[in-house]
């Protein structure tokens, strides 16, 4: 099973995709194609492309300046909507950058439900290591 | 400041902050200092806005989507993690802390602050 059908079998999921470092859409999985489409996600991507990158410029700054540690890489950008969260990662691409990877793999999210959504179970599956290709 | 001190009495809480939507006022308890404390008010206040920003985008693209208006944001790194809800932060250490109980609480108790300021 695909780390994109795993994401897809929590708890009010709604939408799992994967996405370029840049915002393009690359891959998804609908549950809800009256709700959510093709278009709604690639916007998103692109949201979450940009919120990725600020997160980590703000955690690195903060580390550098307080020197509290703890906060980069960042592992996870979750946006908490009224009614969905949209929870995205790049984690596995450090592992690539360790690995002095230049082409590194997609970033990938899920849409879940608030009223049902657990994001400890969210970033589990995110944080899942994968072996290096 | 009683939702403040209810989430610093829950495991992990390292601080909690509130900021002004405009304006650079501020206030905070917990393990930061004030200039770290000012530092960090600003910092979540720009992302904030920026999610504001998206969720309004969101919006004017498709009406009704669930993620308009924006209520929040988690930012999670390997020891430490930023939630953000309403116009209230929280550092949390994550080998203590649950994110689900943090998050569920705050937005049971930030559910009635309105963005009207944004």
């Amino acid at each position: 099973m695909t780390k994109l059908d795993e994401l897809m079998k929590l708890p009010g999921a709604m939408a799992a995709f994967e996405f370029r470092g840049s915002g393009e859409l690359l891959e998804q999985r609908i549950a809800y194609p009256d709700r959510i489409d093709e278009s709604i996600l690639d916007l998103l991507a692109h949201m979450c492309a940009a919120n990725m990158s600020i997160a980590t410029m703000q955690a690195r700054g903060w580390e550098k300046v307080t020197t509290m540690k703890g906060f980069y890489p960042v592992q996870e950008f979750t946006l908490i909507g009224f009614d969905w969260s949209v929870v995205v990662s790049g984690l596995h691409r450090e592992q690539y950058k360790q690995a002095g990877k230049f082409s590194l793999p997609p970033f990938m999210g899920v849409v879940m439900a608030n009223d049902k959504a657990d994001y400890e179970a969210a970033f589990a599956i995110l944080e899942k290591q994968e072996p290096v290709q | 400041m009683g939702t403040a001190n209810d989430l610093l009495a829950k495991p992990g809480v390292i601080a909690v902050g509130e900021y002004a939507y405009r304006g650079d006022r501020f206030s905070y308890r917990g393990a930061l200092t004030e200039e770290y404390a000012r530092m960090a008010s600003i910092m979540c206040r720009a992302t904030t806005m920026g999610a504001n920003m998206e969720g309004a985008m969101f919006e004017a693209l498709r009406s009704g989507s669930g993620l308009h208006p924006p209520r929040g944001w988690v930012v999670h790194g390997p020891a430490h993690t930023v939630c953000v809800i309403a116009n209230m932060f929280c550092l949390l250490d994550n080998t203590k802390a649950s994110i689900n109980d943090i998050v569920g609480f705050m937005r049971k108790e930030l559910a009635n602050v309105t963005p009207d300021m944004i």
